[in-house]
């Protein structure tokens, strides 16, 4: 049976799992030794595309590609190359694509400003009607 | 007035989204492919043991002289064997240069699947660890591109080579020629 007490234990367990973001995919010998390093390698992950399932950061893909990218990414930091070195390591070879944040360019333009026009164009609506409204 | 085609615009503009919606259905497109970022650029330079010659194999040396096809394959992976029969006929048909790239795979295996099937691959390059297939951007094999004389890539297929894709490669070809 479904108590009210229950749910709440539910919804609450539930929620947890939202806060509780944990859904990596690195595997223990993948990880280094330095934490610092360590750290780096997976924000950098998080950023990256799994080009084989497109919508996951290689952080959260089991695909092997995905590992690979990973050993890869920590090979460099270990080398001492900076983080854009490593991001344009990536983009050189799996183009913008392969960066799950679209960067700014021209052709990108539209995808970072059109929500902006579009906010506009409802407070200009919503505006009209709201002076044609008191006119009534 | 003003007030009319006011309300009259968020309609249009779903009509406008709409049409572009339709527009992007109907043309011949795969949003999951993706433009490879080597197009137009030399080919990576590598190393790496080579599985028919007691020779290491030197990238750009290999793409200096004829149009190449560079082609990425494994005998795990079925695609790949669905399309030896046009990698084949690359060879064969066209008298073209093919590279094989062996994507971490066992090479007694693949030297007995070459004995099986045919081998088309004038030279291939052993990639163990996948290190090669991410110089060249590549994320799911088989994966075929197309190296001009100069060394510059000019075309890359993601996926099988099919009936359809060999045609296309074709008309590549003969344009590069």
């Amino acid at each position: 049976m479904i108590t009210k007490k229950n749910l709440i234990k539910v919804l609450f367990i539930c929620l947890l799992q939202f806060l509780i973001n944990n859904s990596n995919a690195v595997e223990p010998d993948e990880i280094l030794a330095n934490k610092k390093q360590e750290m780096n390698a997976r924000n950098i992950s998080k950023n990256i595309r799994c080009m084989v399932c497109q919508n996951q950061s290689i952080d959260e893909s089991d695909a092997p590609l995905a590992k690979d990218l990973r050993i890869l990414i920590r090979k460099q930091i270990q080398e001492g190359k900076t983080d854009k070195e490593i991001y344009v390591f990536l983009t050189d070879r799996y183009g913008d694509f392969i960066l799950l944040k679209p960067p700014l360019k021209l052709n990108t333009f539209a995808l970072w400003f059109l929500p902006l026009v579009f906010v506009l164009i409802g407070f200009f609506i919503i505006y009209y009607h709201h002076k044609k409204s008191n006119k009534i | 007035m003003i007030k009319k085609k006011l309300y009259q615009l968020p309609f249009l503009l779903f009509v406008i989204i709409l049409l572009i919606f339709f527009y992007l259905l109907i043309i011949d497109r795969t949003p999951s492919k993706i433009p490879s970022a080597l197009l137009n650029k030399s080919v990576p330079v590598f190393e790496a043991n080579s599985l028919l010659i007691d020779d290491k194999f030197h990238s750009p040396n290999e793409f200096t002289k004829e149009i190449t096809l560079v082609n990425f394959f494994a005998t795990w992976c079925k695609p790949c064997r669905d399309e030896h029969i046009y990698i084949q006929r690359f060879a064969t048909n066209n008298q073209l240069k093919v590279i094989g790239i062996n994507y971490k795979d066992n090479s007694e295996k693949t030297i007995q699947w070459l004995k099986k099937l045919g081998n088309p691959y004038s030279n291939i390059a052993i990639d163990n660890n996948g290190k090669i297939a991410i110089d060249w951007g590549v994320y799911g094999i088989p994966e075929t591109f197309v190296v001009d004389s100069k060394g510059i890539i000019k075309y890359r297929h993601v996926g099988p080579v099919t009936k359809k894709v060999y045609k296309k490669i074709n008309m590549i070809i003969a344009e590069l020629e």
